[in-house]
């Protein structure tokens, strides 16, 4: 079960858990090509990567996003997140081990409900940042 | 240039995509998303949906195999492909996206900027299911290098 999260459970600056996930592997981005539709040869055959200049094959950005909204989902029950924007920053390659971390960077109340924005951030093993983004949640408040 | 910001404000393409089970379960094991509300309805329902539910980046499935070609779009916007370069993404969230629902997808050309050595190209598509409602909204920049 899912437990009940509340604004007030929330509070600014507080770092949110990281989130570390395997290594990117080609076999990943095989999957994530078929299962996302996005079947672009930069991401699957390294000669395309060498001719597009990238020195192999790089993941899909949006494999990195969904990533980010793994993280966000663990922090946020999916009801309450009302966004999530990223920027692509940086490529990702097979190897890379990819850390997703965030933190509260504001809370506020509007029409009763208590919206929440945060930051997410995508790095590397070596700490070379990927993507970064922000998120808005409406959470409910204790009481009310 | 000039031909193609005449397609500012304009829909630039539309699609339909029936969302299916097993495309969730997919796209959350690509990932490596082990929350169960994507692939478990006895948990999801534990948790007051009615079925599964779609992952926040699900837009991007429904993109791809809903028939937004790619090419096509580059040929309308005459950008040549291999210089352009996912930029930012942006989903809002209105609703739940569940095994079943037909979507109904159409983008928008927002503007096209100008930044010297490249174009930013801004999209906005509305994602609506079969009852209307808009269930997610998406904001992309696509960067064309020249």
């Amino acid at each position: 079960m899912q437990q009940q999260v509340y604004f007030e459970d929330f509070t600014v600056g507080e770092p949110l858990p990281p989130l570390t996930k395997p290594p990117i592997d080609k076999p990943q981005l095989v999957r994530y090509a078929g299962a996302s539709g996005d079947f672009n040869p930069l991401h699957y055959m390294d000669e395309v990567g060498q001719m597009a200049g990238t020195g192999g094959v790089i993941a899909h950005g949006m494999l990195i996003m969904g990533f980010a909204g793994q993280a966000v989902t663990r922090w946020i029950p999916n009801r309450y997140l009302k966004r999530l924007a990223v920027r692509f920053v940086d490529i990702t390659r097979p190897g890379d081990v990819i850390t997703v971390s965030g933190k509260i960077t504001e809370k506020r109340v509007e029409d009763g409900a208590g919206l929440v924005e945060g930051e997410v951030v995508a790095a590397d093993q070596n700490g070379n940042v990927k993507l970064k983004g922000s998120f808005t949640a409406s959470l409910p408040i204790k009481g009310s | 240039m000039s031909d193609r910001s005449s397609l500012v404000g304009k829909e630039i393409s539309r699609f339909r995509f029936t969302v299916e089970r097993g495309k969730i379960r997919e796209l959350a094991l690509a990932i490596g998303d082990d929350n169960p509300l994507y692939t478990d309805p006895g948990y999801a329902r534990s948790q007051g949906y009615r079925d599964v539910i779609a992952p926040p980046t699900f837009g991007t499935v429904i993109d791809f195999w809903g028939g937004r070609d790619f090419t096509a779009m580059c040929d309308k916007l005459q950008m040549n492909p291999v210089k352009v370069l996912h930029g930012e993404q942006e989903y809002r969230y209105y609703g739940e996206i569940y095994p079943g629902d037909e979507i109904e997808a159409s983008c928008v050309l927002q503007n096209i900027v100008d930044k010297g050595k490249m174009h930013i190209f801004l999209l906005e598509t509305t994602y609506r299911n079969q009852a209307g409602a808009t269930v997610l909204v998406a904001r992309s920049t696509t960067i064309e290098r020249k």
